[in-house]
């Protein structure tokens, strides 16, 4: 009378809880999950071939639009990348700003992860809050670069501006209070037992699994493996900041927040490094009326909020625009966890995961 | 035994609630709201909200001391634009030693507020102004430029009634 067959059902691409519009095709025993495989590309925009077409200055428009809550990040790779190739110095104060929107970035993309995340476990009230202190950052990026979410805030070989007067006074109060923010949200999650028990255990993945699937950023750290980009390989000016690398061995969604929480503490006190160590001088280096590369090939990774974005760029030398523009989005690479993560896991963890992961589509399907 | 206590004793949710509790005692018990720092909450169209300094808003021509728009058709802008948005067509005006642009159409449609144009133009001839409230009702209503009946650069668009359009 019963048959014991297993369902195949679809989550997404129009679920709250997938970030955007991912689909997840899964198969089910009861509630337990068999099967799971991650459908992308329904935001598929071509960028990589846009940005072939277009000129190296003309191509940071399209960075801010893959992953929009780090669209700060994705400009400094971007730029960064483009002055290997095009052969051009940054000057220092350029950098420490790059460095202090950077990390700005990193805290609003963890309070968005951090508020969406806890939604959809069911912890609303945290939303709420992690949303109160991006504010404030946002207002930080409209100040600086006249943009909220699709900032644009760099220019190859510098900045556009130097900072606007009374940036310093924005930066030091939002410093002073984001502390006790930090601790609010704890408060309100770190001990919280529904928390703890749709966390704790939830979508492991072992740091020998993060590294043979590439999956970098605060998922690898939370796995016990302390490889961070600005560490490793220092750009901007994190090679004179002091700050750690926080890590968790329990490699479970719990450890993952943990990171993340951490994270947040560790950007606050680089912001703090860079406002007060901030050096004169100019924002812009002397560059050529029109940009051509240098070089012929590069490839620059910087630590996103979600991972090592890493852009690769081909030029031939002395074309106005790449040959061949290539993004390793960490959303990406980081995806491919998923089944590894879901497979054998309960449905609701399914969802757990997924936020866990910190994707955003728009990166994703680029 | 320790650990059953724990689970009787809501001591992590009492945590919890005692900070949303400290900020429902701030917001809520106090005669004057407005007045609170926490209060994050702007009652946006009534007040019109404020923007940054740097805020990049939509597309406007400046005019000089004596109402003549600015422009003299390098076509930098045109050149720069990542989405291809400016079209401009050069021309001559009486008493003017400069070219003069003839038409000048913005697209707002497909405009990003990127602010290339705007860097491109060594004359200052254009800038983004304040304004954010760009949506319309027709789609004729985001063609706009110096020429044409409601194509107007200078006039703020049909439907932002509350955004400050300060030049
Ligand atoms: S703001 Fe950017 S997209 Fe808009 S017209 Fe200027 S260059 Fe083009
Ligand atoms: S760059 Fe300035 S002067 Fe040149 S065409 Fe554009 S608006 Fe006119």
């Amino acid at each position: 009378m019963f048959k014991n067959e297993e369902m195949e059902i679809n989550l997404g691409p129009q679920h709250p809880s997938t970030h955007g519009v991912l689909r997840v095709k899964l198969r089910l025993d009861g509630e337990t999950v068999t099967h799971c495989r991650p459908m992308i590309g329904y935001l598929h925009r071509g960028v990589e071939k846009i940005c072939e077409n277009q000129s190296f200055f003309q191509g940071q428009v399209w960075t801010d639009r893959m992953d929009y809550c780090s669209a700060v990040a994705n400009n400094l790779g971007w730029a960064e990348a483009n002055e290997k190739l095009l052969g051009i110095t940054v000057p220092r104060r350029a950098q420490y700003i790059r460095t202090l929107l950077n990390e700005f970035n990193r805290i609003a993309s963890h309070l968005i992860w951090l508020g969406t995340h806890a939604m959809d476990i069911g912890a609303l009230t945290v939303f709420l809050y992690a949303f109160r202190e991006r504010e404030d950052v946002l207002d930080i990026n409209e100040a600086f670069c006249g943009s909220r979410l699709t900032t644009t805030a760099f220019r190859i070989g510098g900045l556009r501006e130097d900072l606007p007067p009374g940036f310093e006074k924005m930066v030091r109060k939002f410093l002073a209070k984001f502390s006790d923010c930090l601790e609010e949200y704890e408060a309100l999650l770190t001990e919280n037992r529904i928390w703890k028990k749709r966390t704790i255990g939830v979508a492991r993945l072992s740091a020998e699994d993060a590294i043979a699937l590439g999956v970098t950023g605060p998922m690898l750290r939370a796995a016990g493996v302390a490889y961070d980009i600005r560490k490793a390989f220092p750009y901007a000016a994190y090679a004179e900041m002091d700050f750690e690398i926080p890590t968790r061995t329990e490699a479970d969604t719990y450890a993952r927040y943990q990171v993340r929480m951490a994270e947040m503490r560790q950007s606050a006190r680089i912001i703090q490094q860079c406002m007060d160590g901030m050096p004169e001088g100019p924002v812009m280096a002397k560059l050529p009326k029109i940009l051509r590369s240098e070089v012929n090939e590069v490839y620059h990774a910087t630590e996103s909020p979600k991972g090592e974005i890493g852009y690769y760029l081909v030029g031939e030398k002395g074309s106005l625009n790449p040959y061949r523009f290539h993004v390793r989005a960490p959303g990406f690479i980081n995806l491919q966890s998923l089944p590894k993560m879901a497979e054998g896991g309960l449905i609701a963890d399914v969802v757990a995961a997924i936020g866990s992961l910190d994707i955003v589509l728009g990166e994703i399907d680029r | 035994m320790n650990k059953f206590l724990r689970t009787l004793l809501p001591a992590d949710i009492a945590k919890g609630l005692s900070v949303t509790g400290k900020h429902f005692r701030q917001v809520f018990f106090t005669a004057n709201r407005r007045k609170v720092p926490f209060h994050i909450v702007s009652e946006y169209p009534e007040v019109p909200a404020k923007v940054q300094p740097r805020f990049r808003g939509r597309l406007t021509m400046l005019k000089d001391e004596q109402g003549v728009i600015k422009c003299v058709c390098c076509l930098a802008c045109e050149k720069i634009c990542p989405t291809q948005v400016i079209t401009i067509e050069k021309g001559k005006q009486e008493g003017r030693k400069m070219p003069y642009p003839v038409r000048y159409d913005f697209e707002m449609e497909r405009c990003i507020f990127c602010e290339f144009c705007v860097e491109s133009c060594g004359f200052d001839a254009i800038i983004l102004n304040h304004q954010f409230e760009l949506a319309a009702y027709n789609r004729e209503d985001f063609s706009l430029g110096t020429e044409g009946l409601g194509q107007n650069m200078f006039e703020p668009s049909h439907v932002g009634k509350f955004s400050v359009a300060d030049d």
